[in-house]
């Protein structure tokens, strides 16, 4: 087969021009120890972080760790994240080795962490596509909110009920499907029944932002990624309505 | 079941598309690989047209009966029509079998008034969510065995996409750990094949249909979906063609079970499959632009035997209902390909369809025909378990990725593959050694149950 030695009429690789140069992740810690715990945090090495955690606690107490170390490589991590240098498998990395230092702090401490506050998540009944769910959660959990994780293929009963129990900031919803995020409506019909106006953030595949918007309560993701921000959001009391002006339109 | 040894094709050059080694012929007298390329047409459901089983028949009747009618009106002499189902047509196996005998009549009369030859394929939903049922033991389990059953009973062609090995998959690929994907993708998808299409093969003889095959769709897609195009920053699209290439070796387990094809359409390991096993295959590309964008548009057609565009909801457009419309596309796409194999410029044809797409990104590259083969033979030359030869198939993709200056990689993507192929480097080569250790490492993966996979 003949093939060309220039692609340039062929096609154009905008990845190449747009690559953002590679940086080193800054110092975040005024404590050295605890910077070696931030740097294992944002290069994601889980079972480092954990070490490291174990060797500082015999130092500083737990809450120090957590909010002077950990918490801060997670930001770091963020940010690296947000100015396109890390990508997704370098987020959940850091996530899980933050994560493997807090249950060392809890397990100290003899209790767990406060969190920012709840948030459901679910994928909706008969879809069990919830890998979209998943980093929604893992985002979440990075971002300190205490995840209810209802997991896939959930019915809508289950759903209202876990918001009526947990009262969270905010609930999301995750399908794949167009004949499966019919359940979306539903459950927003519900909790409204309820009383319970919190924010139902739908997404995933072919979830459309005409859709969601045409239901009260939703509020359309259109990337897992925006889940954190739309929390903080929720958290800082936005109704679904300002969330749906800011996010969607 | 015997791994295959050997390959279909002695070279990448004998790969052509509209001709398999092993054509496969319908009752209505298309015969898949036989010479020509057939359009499939994947029609979708409208949301709420789920809510019984007489409003989803008649939307199926709608969809399916437009895209049968606008053949006739155009002049496409064969049409594929691919029914994925939801959730509520395999949940409820015989909505399921009800859709395919509809449809079967549609097609009868089709043929009878118009001459047209069309098929259906009926692919029912692997309810199987690794992590929430027992992969061989649930009602989930039953109810897509038992919809094999229904369909099989109208459909001229059954396939699925198989979800074995999902839940340690999903765990790996969003943590850059190509261990996890050897072992979600080969070892267990491979194993919950073997179990499932062996029993697939048996029901659709039983009933004179033909077991045509199954997808990596819920993990290789996943990720080449995830990879993204060029604004993306999901997963590297390095990973992403290793993914691809690792899948080849389950996904290849229904041919070695006795599928025959025509193969799954949104199987892009497809062209690998191919080289191999030498079944008709099912490939999408730019015509599956409706449903998800790709970085192989043109070079996927390469070789295929069959052309299709994954799935369009059922609407109307300025220019029909979608299904018709995509009906019409896929068929001038497939006329433009069968021309050229009567004027005797195939090659040429082919040599543009590859040229357009191969330095696109990763997965273009390895679907490049030439590319496909290669892996293929790493394969069959390493075929002593379902790890060994997937292993060798991403070694052999990552070796083309790294040793072509021509395709360019961001030099995060690379330092990423350099990374990749190190870890897999330091894998055992046993199976046997890799299971072991494999169960320790993902023995907390959520819902991760070793023995739902005969381990």
């Amino acid at each position: 087969m003949k093939y060309l030695a220039d692609y340039a009429n062929i096609l154009t690789r905008y990845d190449l021009n747009i690559e953002v140069a590679r940086q080193a992740a800054r110092k975040v810690a005024k404590d050295e120890l605890l910077q070696k715990v931030a740097d294992a945090v944002v290069k994601g090495e889980e079972e480092e972080a954990a070490k490291l955690t174990k060797d500082v606690l015999q130092k500083k107490s737990p809450m120090e760790v957590i909010n002077e170390g950990l918490i801060p490589g997670m930001n770091e991590v963020s940010r690296l994240w947000d100015e396109g240098v890390y990508f997704l498998p370098q987020v959940i990395l850091a996530s899980d080795a933050m994560n493997a230092g807090i249950a060392l702090c809890e397990e100290k401490m003899g209790k767990s962490m406060d969190k920012k506050g709840k948030v459901v998540t679910h994928t909706a009944e008969g879809d069990i596509h919830d890998i979209g769910q998943v980093i929604v959660n893992a985002l979440l959990n990075a971002n300190g909110f205490d995840v209810i994780n209802l997991g896939a293929d959930v019915p809508v009963d289950k759903v209202v009920e876990a918001c009526r129990t947990h009262n969270p900031v905010m609930v999301t919803g995750t399908a794949l499907m167009t004949t499966t995020m019919t359940a979306f409506p539903k459950i927003a019909a519900q909790l409204k029944r309820l009383g319970l106006a919190i924010p139902f953030v739908c997404g995933g595949g072919a979830v459309s932002e005409e859709y969601v918007t045409s239901f009260e309560l939703g509020v359309w993701g259109k990337e897992a990624n925006q889940a954190p921000g739309m929390a903080e959001d929720a958290l800082s009391g936005d109704n679904w309505q300002a969330m749906r002006g800011k996010w969607n339109g | 079941m015997n791994l295959s040894s050997e390959m279909a094709y002695k070279s990448a050059d004998e790969m052509m598309f509209g001709t398999a080694k092993k054509p496969v012929k319908t009752k209505r007298g298309i015969a898949f690989g036989g010479g020509h390329v057939v359009p499939e047409v994947v029609p979708h459901p409208r949301p709420g047209s789920e809510k019984t089983m007489k409003t989803l028949l008649r939307e199926y009747e709608r969809a399916n009966g437009d895209a049968l009618e606008r053949c006739v009106i155009v002049g496409h002499p064969q049409l594929m029509i691919e029914n994925e189902h939801i959730f509520q047509m395999t949940h409820n196996p015989k909505w399921g079998g009800e859709i395919a005998a509809q449809t079967a009549r549609q097609m009868d009369d089709y043929l009878k008034k118009y001459g047209l030859k069309a098929a259906y394929r009926a692919t029912p939903a692997d309810l199987r969510k690794p992590d929430m049922v027992n992969m061989r033991d649930s009602d989930y389990t039953r109810e897509v065995l038992e919809t094999f059953e229904e369909c099989a009973k109208y459909a001229d062609v059954v396939s699925i996409e198989s979800m074995g090995g999902k839940e340690v998959f999903d765990h790996a690929i969003i943590r850059n750990d190509i261990a996890g994907l050897l072992f979600g993708q080969a070892v267990l998808g491979g194993r919950d094949m073997e179990w499932m299409w062996t029993q697939i093969v048996a029901i659709a003889k039983k009933h004179n249909c033909i077991p045509g095959g199954d997808t990596n769709c819920s993990e290789a897609n996943t990720a080449m979906f995830m990879a993204g195009g060029y604004l993306s920053k999901d997963v590297p699209h390095t990973l992403a063609a290793l993914s691809r290439a690792i899948c080849a070796s389950r996904t290849l387990v229904a041919y070695e079970c006795g599928a025959t094809g025509p193969t799954k359409d949104c199987a892009y390991e497809d062209p690998i499959i191919k080289s191999i096993a030498g079944v008709p295959i099912s490939c999408e590309g730019k015509t599956s632009a409706c449903a998800h964008a790709d970085l192989c548009g043109n070079v996927i057609a390469a070789v295929t035997d069959v052309w299709s565009n994954e799935a369009v909801e059922y609407h109307d457009m300025f220019g029909g209902t979608t299904t018709a419309v995509f009906a019409e596309i896929l068929g001038y796409d497939v006329a433009a390909m069968n021309a050229s194999i009567d004027l005797g410029y195939q090659k040429e044809f082919q040599a543009c369809l590859v040229n357009s797409d191969r330095y696109r990104g990763p997965h273009g590259f390895m679907l490049s025909p030439d590319n496909a083969w290669q892996i293929g033979k790493a394969m069959v030359d390493n075929n002593a378990s379902l790890y060994s030869r997937a292993k060798a198939a991403a070694m052999k993709c990552g070796e083309l990725m790294l040793g072509d200056p021509l395709l360019k990689l961001t030099a995060y993507e690379k330092e990423m593959l350099q990374g990749y192929m190190k870890d897999m480097q330091a894998l055992p080569d046993k199976e046997a050694d890799f299971i072991d250790m494999s169960l320790k490492k993902y023995s907390k993966v959520k819902g991760f149950v070793p023995a739902a996979y005969g381990l």
